[in-house]
């Protein structure tokens, strides 16, 4: 037994640096048995996550739901394992395409029921990438963004419909912040559409701000939300 | 693949296989079973979230994240790799961690508790018993002392297992082995039950 085996409890508990963890994962890659325990170690610990069981605050569910129906799935792998894998293949795709057209009538009927909020269509084109990744982030201010990235289109998007309005006066501002330099990366001139900028450079900070009608050319207000486009 | 020898799986009774019904719809985009797989593990979810991250906003904020992943990543779930709601779990566990992580200041709040008040509960909180909870609970009672604390400091408060080596003035080698074969039993005791 390899040492690299033994780091499978700390693994399978989350306890391992990214970096190990890749490494471990490596590993798994050629040790079939490792899988097999991590797996399993896996299932003990998720019932150990479970006998946690705390209700959750009732307005949870109506946000979770809100936002699943907004956030489009991933299409499904196209595996072959072994050989059966070509019949299999074939069904998988075909379940592939009808979720693919679920997703996408799903879609029409949010918009035309809900008359809700209609992105623009490069924040859209974002949002729908298979790509994407994206997270709500909490503002200051009391609203609530999600953010999008796609490494494919090296676009991030920005949905704004949930910030509180703001007067004609003022408009929030997105800056991108590379070595604690900002730069403008555009106005939110419409909340319901959001806003697409591209990827900024890893490591590098969005913000957002709001500042008077027209922008500014730096920040001249505190932000309401930083985050870290890698981490989305 | 369950035929494979080897392979054990733990089985869980009970909601287990409703769980795994549930996400085959939600993979086909049926947002009908999306809310009752919300129903079936969302206390879970919540729970773990609250027991890893703390505070209730940031909790709440980490079960959004799961589920919003779930949601994406259902159609890619693959059944021949474990339960449906052992992934969910792991899911949220990844986030929770992550997010404490990402926060150092609430590290650093926490590694002022000793380990053995780390797992107080709230008193005002609504517990659910999980149909887990009794069984989890007498199975961690036949885990050695240093088997149980370096497992719980770990998953529950996030600690890598170095820090976990740190806080328990143990070596790294012993740490390491102590998580595997404190989760081994875990697992031995939980298939038995």
């Amino acid at each position: 037994m390899s040492d690299l085996h033994t780091l499978s409890g700390a693994y399978a508990l989350d306890a391992l640096s990214g970096d190990e963890a890749r490494e471990f994962e490596g590993h798994m890659g050629d040790c079939a048995s490792c899988s097999i325990e991590v797996l399993e170690l896996r299932e003990a610990a998720a019932s150990m996550g479970a006998s946690e069981a705390l209700t959750p605050p009732p307005a949870l569910k109506a946000r979770v739901l809100a936002a699943a129906e907004r956030q489009p799935q991933l299409p499904p792998l196209v595996t072959h394992i072994d050989g059966a894998g070509k019949k299999r293949r074939r069904r998988r795709i075909a379940i592939g395409a009808a979720a693919a057209v679920l997703a996408a009538v799903a879609g029409v009927t949010v918009t035309q029921t809900q008359g809700g909020p209609e992105l623009s269509r490069p924040v859209a084109a974002v949002f729908h990438s298979p790509d994407v990744h994206s997270t709500q982030v909490r503002t200051s201010n009391g609203g609530t963004i999600t953010v999008a990235t796609s490494q494919r289109l090296d676009e991030m998007a920005v949905d704004t419909h949930q910030l509180p309005a703001l007067s004609k006066a003022q408009v929030y501002q997105l800056w991108s912040i590379v070595g604690g330099h900002p730069r403008s990366a555009g106005l939110v001139t419409d909340v319901t559409a959001g806003r697409a900028m591209p990827l900024p450079p890893h490591g590098a900070a969005v913000a957002i701000t709001i500042e008077p009608a027209g922008g500014s050319r730096q920040p001249t207000s505190q932000p309401i939300v930083v985050l870290s486009p890698s981490r989305v | 693949m369950a035929s494979e020898p080897g392979l054990r799986l733990v089985h869980g009774q009970g909601s287990g296989g409703d769980v795994d019904a549930l996400l085959t719809r939600v993979a086909r985009g049926d947002s009908e079973a999306f809310g009752q797989l919300y129903d079936e593990v969302g206390a879970a979810v919540y729970g773990l979230a609250r027991r890893v991250v703390r505070d209730p906003e940031r909790a709440e904020d980490v079960a959004q994240e799961v589920f919003l992943e779930v949601w994406r990543k259902a159609p890619r779930f693959d059944r021949n790799l474990g339960k449906a709601k052992t992934w969910i779990m792991t899911i949220t566990h990844r986030r929770a961690v992550d997010a404490v992580r990402r926060n150092e200041a609430d590290k650093r709040h926490d590694q002022h508790a000793a380990p053995d008040e780390l797992d107080r509960e709230d008193p005002g909180e609504a517990v659910i018993l999980a149909e887990e909870h009794g069984a989890v609970r007498d199975c961690l009672d036949t885990l050695t002392e240093l088997q149980m604390e370096s497992v719980r400091l770990a998953y529950f408060n996030g600690y890598t297992y170095p820090e976990v080596a740190t806080l328990l003035d143990r070596p790294l080698a012993t740490i390491k082995t102590r998580m595997r074969d404190g989760l081994i039993r875990l697992r031995d005791c939980l298939q038995g039950a």
